[in-house]
């Protein structure tokens, strides 16, 4: 099961970041903060790969895992689902680790970033950690991706539990685990926690929190500033970045250039004709036609619940460890893991109205069980506040599931309907 | 092909227990209790403690879908595809009312088609209680902390609804009453470890899943009768292999059957229907709380596969398969049921390092086997025989 993990497709995302900055500098739209955000990807990925050249120690962690963690002890974390997105957006093809999945006996049912990301592994395309971490934060596929990891790349991992509902007691219980996990990586690094550097953290970290509903205020205004599909950028920074200097360079960067905006009145598209609220990843193969179509009918997701709207809550620098834990809470995907009770449905409601969303769209990701099965139910909750919704079938990641035609079609008829309206 | 060898064949319970599988939900047990104005509650994951609420007076049963193959356009629209098609099935039985009787129901936050049920079942199948219970993956002393509290959490939510107490004396009867019925079909299992059992995997299939959905008491009283039987009775099978099933929910007999027609004799299994609903008791070491018994047991329990480290059930399932000597093991995943699909490849290589060969299937809830299945089983037993020569 065992390979050498050179990280060759990593390599290709980096020569991608540098392409696209070279092609920013040609653009007199482009904004600095456009800049900054490629930098930091085309650096994230260069500081894994020189680790791994340079007998540094990679921390391979899944979606949702605290990273403070990893950056407070100067260890070099490697988000493993953003790697295999980032491959399937920059090198439009995943066909070839999605089959060393199927190798490894990986089953249909397991979601292509999965499987992908574990035959990345067993294939060389990405890099082998010196450790693995990872949780059950946000389904089963991130629960059980853990062990085979280990069983490919040959090397030990910490399963981190994350309770499923908030209660003192299950805090209590993940501020633990966590603890567990730095006496884990302690003994693995040789390295040892640097409490304040976690507290500077955590600061940070909280810091960045704020700055992002800022932009989700600013986000508010007709016609809206930020990019059509801008929002997953700031997905990206709060993947990769938690806590760091740069994201909040970023942010604050963002933040002014949409600040600017909104006083001239300047909005992200010529027309803004449809405030679009948007319901999980759309297909990574797809974004530069999602721009352009966005662009054309001027159509822009001003709001996204479950990747940009965090819940509340502020992070305390003083307890660091425990912030962390509570940071879990706060995430807006975990609205989708814990009960989905009127609490969350409260949540996306609220959106529809806060930000005056004329429609949703839906990106049903085949492999993406837990998600896929609230459909109707968000459906028919925007439906009781007059909001209708588009239902796109997917896969984040796997080009062969649904084809630009098609999603083509599907949205000039939803936009159409939105006119009609 | 299994062979038979018996007078009638035919055992009188059986007829019984199958009277309960073929009319359930609304059996005619279930039906009189509830007529009798007591409560019955709907579970649905093994890792929800049962003794809870039979000690409030309650009938527990168990949330299954349908046991055979049916069109789930429901299901489908109401959870979308891709969402394992036990879920599905579960959750079209509630829309279509075919759970209407229930007072409660109690799910656990185990995998994401039982938590997604249990969201879809609160929202748009209006049951008078709700309660979901979050089930630590680990089995570490802190994991049994939190998951002691959730039961007691649990406890209070139940007595708080109910008006009553549930005193430690009722959990002590429910314990008894349980342990009783896992210690019963302990027995029943024993009978096959023989190398001519006198009962089939379909037949014993059959017993469980009425275990499940009916009233504890009168279950074990029909059990002790059915061992009875079988004790007298000279009624053996025999396979031309012997196998072990392990995987997703099962309650379809069909499907064991389907197996076993092939010459293939199912002589035990790990499924949350069978040997992971009884396999272990509860016991008092170390301490003498009832309700802290019944926690450890139910986080400690032979573990499904979204538990940590799946050694533990990978470990478990070599034991078994090694002390009821089995020449093979059929796997079943129902077509997106991940925690089981994740495992496959390390479960086959620890299996392999036993000389235990296994046969995954792709299923549905609910299927009795079909023409592809049917070549791989009977292509598998073919296998396993000649290995065995």
């Amino acid at each position: 099961m065992n390979s050498t993990g050179s990280g060759n497709k990593l390599g290709s995302v980096i020569r991608a970041c540098r392409l696209i900055r070279r092609m920013l500098r040609a653009d007199p739209e482009a904004r600095q903060s456009q800049f900054m955000y490629y930098q930091m990807l085309e650096d994230y990925f260069t500081r894994v790969l020189r680790a791994k050249e340079e007998d540094g120690f990679v921390v391979g962690h899944t979606v949702f895992f605290p990273a403070e963690i990893i950056y407070a002890m100067g260890l070099v974390p490697m988000h493993t689902e953003t790697a295999t997105w980032t491959m399937a957006l920059f090198t439009g093809d995943c066909s070839d680790i999605l089959a060393s999945g199927a190798r490894l006996g990986m089953a249909q049912e397991i979601c292509t970033p999965h499987r992908g990301l574990t035959g990345a592994f067993a294939s060389g395309a990405l890099p082998h950690p010196e450790v693995m971490l990872w949780s059950n934060m946000v389904c089963d596929n991130t629960a059980k991706s853990g062990e085979l990891i280990m069983e490919v790349c040959n090397c030990p991992g910490f399963f981190l539990d994350r309770p499923f509902k908030r209660s003192q007691h299950e805090i209590a219980y993940l501020v633990s685990e966590l603890e567990d996990m730095v006496h884990f990586l302690e003994e693995r690094s040789g390295k040892k926690m640097d409490w304040d550097k976690l507290s500077e953290i955590v600061a940070r970290m909280d810091r960045q929190i704020e700055l992002v509903r800022q932009i989700n205020e600013l986000r508010k205004n007709v016609p809206t500033p930020f990019r059509p599909q801008g929002f997953l950028e700031l997905l990206t920074v709060d993947y990769l970045f938690p806590g760091q200097p740069e994201a909040l360079e970023y942010l604050e960067t963002l933040y002014r250039e949409l600040n600017e905006a909104v006083k001239v009145g300047k909005g992200a598209v010529k027309q803004e004709r449809f405030r679009l609220m948007t319901l999980f990843i759309p297909p990574m193969y797809l974004m530069g036609f999602l721009d352009r179509i966005s662009r054309e009918y001027g159509a822009v997701s001003v709001i996204e619940p479950f990747f940009t709207f965090w819940g509340e809550g502020r992070l305390d620098p003083s307890h660091p460890l425990e912030s962390v834990a509570r940071k879990s809470y706060m995430i807006p995907e975990m609205r989708m893991y814990g009960p989905l009770d009127d609490r969350a449905l409260g949540a996306i409601v609220n959106c529809a109205e806060e930000y005056k969303i004329d429609g949703a769209i839906y990106y049903a990701d085949v492999g993406c069980r837990h998600s896929c099965a609230t459909i109707k139910l968000f459906k028919d909750t925007l439906a009781d506040i007059g909001v209708p919704m588009l239902v796109v079938d997917c896969d984040v990641v796997d080009a062969t599931v649904t084809s630009e035609e098609e999603v083509s079609e599907k949205l000039q008829q939803f936009f159409e309907l939105l006119e009609d309206r | 092909m299994t062979e038979q060898h018996d007078q009638a064949g035919k055992l009188v319970v059986l007829e019984r227990f199958r009277q309960v599988n073929r009319s359930f939900p609304k059996t005619k047990e279930i039906m009189e209790w509830r007529g009798s104005g007591r409560k019955v509650f709907g579970w649905l994951c093994t890792y929800v403690p049962e003794e809870i609420m039979h000690a409030a007076g309650i009938l527990p049963v168990r949330i299954v879908g349908y046991s055979r193959e049916v069109d789930l356009d429901d299901g489908n629209a109401y959870m979308y595809v891709n969402n394992c098609s036990f879920a599905r099935s579960c959750l079209q039985m509630g829309l279509r009312g075919e759970y209407d009787f229930l007072d409660g129901v109690v799910g656990g936050s185990t995998c994401d088609g039982a938590r997604r049920l249990f969201d879809l079942w609160r929202s748009y199948i209006k049951t008078p209680f709700h309660h979901v219970v979050t089930v630590p993956r680990k089995y570490t002393e802190r994991a049994h902390a939190l998951y002691y509290q959730e039961v007691l959490d649990f406890k209070s939510h139940l007595e708080e609804h109910l008006n009553t107490k549930i005193t430690d004396e009722a959990l002590y009867k429910s314990v008894q009453l349980y342990n009783e019925s896992r210690g019963l079909l302990g027995k029943l299992y024993e009978l096959r470890q023989r190398e001519k059992p006198p009962i089939s995997g379909a037949e014993t299939m059959e017993v469980s899943n009425a275990s499940f959905r009916m009233p504890k008491e009168m279950f074990n009283d029909w059990l002790k009768e059915l061992l009875n039987e079988l004790k007298s009775s000279d009624r053996f099978y025999s396979g031309r292999v012997r196998l072990m099933l392990v995987g997703s929910v099962l309650t379809n007999a069909e499907f064991v059957r389907f197996i076993e027609e092939q010459g293939g004799l199912v002589v035990t299994d790990e499924l949350c229907t069978s040997t992971r609903y009884w396999g272990d008791l509860v016991t008092f070491e170390g301490t003498n709380s009832p309700l802290e018994a019944i926690s450890r047991r139910y986080l400690n329990n032979f573990p499904c596969a979204r538990m940590f480290p799946s050694e533990e059930r990978f470990n478990r399932i070599v034991k078994a398969a090694l002390g009821f000597k089995v020449d093979g093991v059929i796997s079943e995943t129902i077509r997106y049921c991940v925690p089981y699909a994740h495992d496959l490849p390390l479960l086959e290589k620890r299996l392999g390092e036993h000389g235990i060969p296994m046969l995954a299937l792709d299923v549905e809830y609910g299927t009795s086997g079909s023409g592809q299945i049917k070549t791989r089983v009977q292509a598998f037993i073919e296998m396993v025989e000649a290995r065995r020569r």
